[in-house]
């Protein structure tokens, strides 16, 4: 089921959005509840091909949970309104963690290793690498947190450290923004053979970041300007 | 300014509201006004986990909510009102409870007998009736998804299509 929900939204539309790719990937829970009852599975194949929404890699968390009620022989109407109830969460959560935090992070710190000498395959591979390791995680995490949990799963996304991890994120995702993002400027301008102390320069500011005293902001300042002096050097050039 | 916000979306809590709206009102709690919700504790669970971590979720009857009402517009506490849809926003107003307070419709979407009128908002019959008996019972009523779009008076929604 884990493997069927890559395929999530693959019938991806305006009006169901998720509907059929949820349909697809619950179909061998579905056959098994509705085993020699061709009729109720075309009915159940149906109902659970109608609107639903959640972020693509959150999903297989009602997917867990819905095959836990599935096959405890639920009554559609509460297997409806469990769905229902997990479309906001898996959104907002899934949003939070991977679009706004996840995603550019991976992405700076991998350009951020190419300036620190990475060749560029590399540091390709370690975006692709830390990214999908997150990505796979959530997805293998939340169909067994679903499974497990069935109707009691929101309780569980509540406490779930999926909740708690994009705000302890913030932090990384600013200071490697703080530190990559000048040297991105530089190298856009002056060509891509950064001078090492410049580099060595935005990691220690980035890690300044740690501490919100002086010393994170006097770092902060000295590595935005001398990417911001950069920039003009290599303008004037 | 205790209840900031009245409004009708049919998915209840999500992005639009706890992000858009609850962020720009600076909101303490949302109260979800349900008579389905109100006894099922597992599906309040689920809702609880898609607010932000400072916001209170509330689940309550329509007369839970008619008792409440006072005590919470008299609060120092901010928060929204939700309902899933016109009817229970009307049964909270009756008698005038909600006279010369601003309902927003946020999000009524495709359904058998409704017809397009907004991206967001889908109306049918019953609903235009509803909506009529919620002006009289002096609610003002108007449509906006999220703070920073256009605002679209009742008048206008039930002239378009």
């Amino acid at each position: 089921m884990v493997l069927r929900s890559l395929a999530v939204q693959g019938s991806w539309n305006y009006r169901t959005l998720l509907g059929g790719g949820f349909a697809f990937s619950l179909l061998p829970v579905l056959r098994r509840r509705y085993r020699g009852e061709p009729e109720a599975l075309r009915a159940a194949v149906g109902r659970h091909a109608e609107y639903f929404n959640a972020h693509p890699y959150l999903a297989p968390v009602a997917l867990g949970a819905v095959a836990h009620v599935e096959l405890a022989g639920a009554d559609p109407a509460v297997v409806s309104r469990l769905k229902a109830g997990l479309v906001s969460p898996l959104g907002t959560l899934g949003d939070r963690l991977m679009w706004a935090r996840w995603r550019p992070l991976c992405a700076l710190v991998a350009i951020g290793s190419f300036f620190a000498g990475l060749p560029w395959w590399a540091a390709v591979a370690l975006f692709l690498g830390t990214y999908n390791a997150l990505h796979f995680g959530l997805r293998l995490w939340g169909m067994r947190l679903g499974w497990l949990e069935g109707l009691n799963v929101g309780r569980a996304l509540g406490r779930s450290v999926v909740r708690r991890v994009p705000d302890r994120l913030t932090l990384p995702l600013v200071a490697s923004a703080a530190a990559v993002l000048p040297l991105l400027a530089v190298a856009l301008v002056r060509g891509f053979e950064l001078p090492p102390p410049l580099v060595l320069g935005a990691a220690v500011a980035a890690a300044g970041l740690r501490w919100p005293t002086w010393v994170g902001r006097a770092a902060t300042g000295v590595i935005v300007g001398s990417g911001l002096l950069g920039t003009l050097l290599g303008a004037a050039q | 300014m205790p209840i900031v916000l009245y409004r009708v979306d049919d998915r209840l809590i999500h992005g639009q509201v706890v992000v858009g709206w609850g962020t720009h009102l600076d909101v303490d709690y949302i109260a979800v006004v349900d008579d389905a919700l109100a006894p099922s504790e597992w599906e309040q669970e689920l809702y609880r986990a898609g607010l932000s971590a400072r916001m209170e979720g509330r689940f309550v009857t329509v007369q839970e909510a008619r008792h409440r009402l006072a005590e919470w517009k008299g609060s120092p506490v901010r928060g929204i009102l939700l309902t899933r849809d016109l009817e229970t926003m009307l049964r909270l107003a009756e008698g005038g409870i909600l006279d010369s307070e601003d309902v927003n419709l946020g999000g009524l979407h495709e359904a058998p007998g409704r017809r397009r009128v907004l991206s967001y908002l889908f109306l049918g019959d019953a609903d235009r009736r509803t909506l009529a008996a919620l002006a009289r019972a002096g609610v003002k009523v108007s449509a906006r998804d999220v703070p920073g779009a256009r605002r679209v008076a009742l008048r206008e929604l039930l002239e378009g299509s």
